[in-house]
């Protein structure tokens, strides 16, 4: 490991004025815990719970991630039964972080991550490596921006993703501008919509290129149609103008190619343009330890205990799937944060045979993709390529045809992550799929 | 009359249609009992939260994150945001604190959501 071989001969003649060097900075812990957000504290307190001595490394300033700047109220309904904003869930969190006595750094950044869980951090006191036996990715996303999905036009200032508006706006009391237009109709641009509405900006109307909308149903209603801002499906914005400031967007509807549609355009003058296009999960350090990654979701390929493909390696919340609600990032958080504490005490047995869990029709991916043969009980999560109604989720086992879950569903959105549950064991490959 | 609605009242977003007619409202698409309550409401006067944040006097922290304790008449949201325009807390502020107390005469108080020690 050469990691260590730095670390022994970093001692050669390089104390200075009586501090320790760098180098020789060296701390075992049982499990750490990659990011302080809604998955990140959770799997901190899971895995405490467990018995385990557990350290939070956060790259912000405070605890609480992207929580802090969603000040909306909404979060808490499943884990705390009751409605309340992202800075109190976040809050609430914390406070248990600190009950439990567990370890925190802020402003510490993992710089690496190798696979034998060796973590390169850059921290407040300076460079130092953690040797970690379990380690809990929960690093969270990034926004989609501009450039990824390639908007034509000029460059002008007034651009933004919506979650960057959002921390702007609630954080920094920033004014972005006056007249808004709002590009892809996820949770974030709904709920920025509504904010900006508040701050006496107007939104003149919300496009989404697809035929439905990508966030939630009430976000719709709570945050566009309370305020009259027109939503637009299957349109998209096609031109940016604007010298140093953005003057306008031109929109044009789509054919069902997503490809636009000659002769629709319409032009709107805007100062300002926020992007709400997706989110994808932060990936590089789990890359950098060799973690296998599936395309579908762009985060972890994980089992049933939400270990991935480095045993010892464990993934949760929005670094795994992009997650509709801040709770289920801390449910998976609680039982990967848990399921590492275990794997500390080696008491996780190894993998031995496995069976794959895959999508069929109609189904855009499930998750966990591996399950130790024999698992019962498994949480599956899944999500459907487009809204149905009135739909069949069936999982199949691929060799025998047996049934091992079928439900019928009123209604699934592509934006609902679902979570059903496999009561019986698995014992062959399963496909999810849903049927009319 | 018949209205299709979305339930608010968590991520589920259930499907409700509400029959409104001689003081008497039916219910259809609700996967729970709040369901109900909340249909017969949204039709006759729907109700919000409201959460905003401001800026705050005495920190490094530049703001703190404010809601409403309970949901009010949604034709009050816009008066309550001139009310809470006025105002300047100082650090610190704990999560929970009562910042204006019966907000435009609502019975609903404006709570910070957010703890925020002095020096930030």
């Amino acid at each position: 490991m050469t990691v260590f071989g730095m670390g022994k001969h970093g001692n050669v003649g390089v104390k200075t004025q009586g501090f320790a060097t760098p180098l020789e900075r060296l701390r075992d812990v049982d499990v750490a815990v990659i990011g302080g957000g809604p998955a990140g504290l959770a799997a901190a307190l899971g895995a405490s719970r467990a018995g385990a001595e557990v350290v939070i490394l956060e790259r912000g300033k405070r605890l609480g991630g992207i929580l802090n700047q969603c000040i909306h109220d909404g979060f808490g309904l499943a884990l705390y039964k009751e409605s309340i904003s992202g800075p109190e869930y976040a809050e609430r969190l914390m406070d248990d972080v600190g009950r439990e006595g567990i370890r925190v750094e802020t402003g510490a950044m993992v710089l690496d991550l190798s696979a034998d869980k060796i973590l390169r951090v850059n921290s407040r006191s300076g460079y130092s490596l953690v040797r970690a036996k379990s380690v809990v990715l929960a690093m969270g996303c990034r926004e989609r921006t501009r450039d990824m999905i390639e908007i034509p036009g000029d460059r002008p200032a007034g651009v933004w993703t919506a979650g960057t508006a959002q921390n702007l706006v609630n954080l920094q009391n920033l004014r972005l501008g006056n007249e808004i237009v709002i590009l892809g109709s996820g949770d974030i641009g709904l709920i920025m919509a509504r904010r900006l509405t508040f701050e006496g900006m107007k939104v003149k109307g919300v496009f989404e290129i697809l035929p439905w909308v990508g966030g939630l149903e009430r976000n719709v209603r709570q945050c566009l149609s309370d305020f009259s801002i027109p939503l637009e499906l299957t349109t998209t914005v096609v031109d940016i103008c604007g010298r140093d400031r953005l003057s306008s967007v031109v929109v044009s509807r789509v054919d069902e190619a997503l490809k636009p549609l000659a002769g629709t355009e319409r032009e709107i003058p805007c100062d300002t343009l926020l992007l709400s296009v997706g989110l994808i999960p932060e990936n590089e350090l789990s890359k950098r330890a060799g973690v296998e990654l599936s395309p579908a979701t762009g985060g972890a390929v994980v089992d049933e205990m939400f270990m991935t493909s480095v045993p010892g390696v464990f993934s949760c919340g929005n670094v795994l799937q992009i997650h509709d609600v801040a709770d289920w990032a801390s449910f998976e958080g609680f039982v990967a944060g848990k399921n590492a504490a275990l794997h500390a005490r080696g008491e996780i047995p190894t993998r031995g045979t496995i069976v794959r869990i895959t999508p069929g029709a109609g189904v855009r991916y499930a998750l966990p993709q591996i399950v130790r043969r024999s698992a019962a009980g498994v949480d599956l999560h899944f999500r459907v390529t487009a809204p149905r109604r009135n739909v069949w989720i069936e999982a199949r086992g691929s060799a025998s045809g047996t049934i091992f879950f079928r439900r019928k569903f009123p209604r699934l959105l592509p934006s609902e992550l679902q979570k059903i549950k496999l009561t019986t064991a698995i014992d062959e490959d399963l496909e999810v799929a849903a049927h009319d | 009359m018949t209205d299709r609605l979305t339930c608010l009242l968590c991520p589920i977003g259930c499907e409700l249609e509400v029959e409104a007619g001689g003081g008497d409202v039916r219910v259809r698409g609700h996967q729970c009992d709040k369901g109900i309550d909340f249909a017969s409401e949204e039709v006759l006067r729907p109700k919000r939260n409201l959460t905003t944040s401001v800026p705050l006097k005495g920190t490094v922290d530049r703001m703190v994150s404010v809601r409403l304790s309970d949901r009010v008449p949604r034709e009050m949201i816009f008066p309550i945001l001139a009310e809470i325009t006025t105002l300047r807390p100082s650090a610190p502020v704990r999560r929970g604190d009562v910042l204006i107390a019966d907000v435009c005469g609502t019975g609903v108080d404006v709570i910070a959501t957010r703890t925020v020690a002095s020096s930030g």
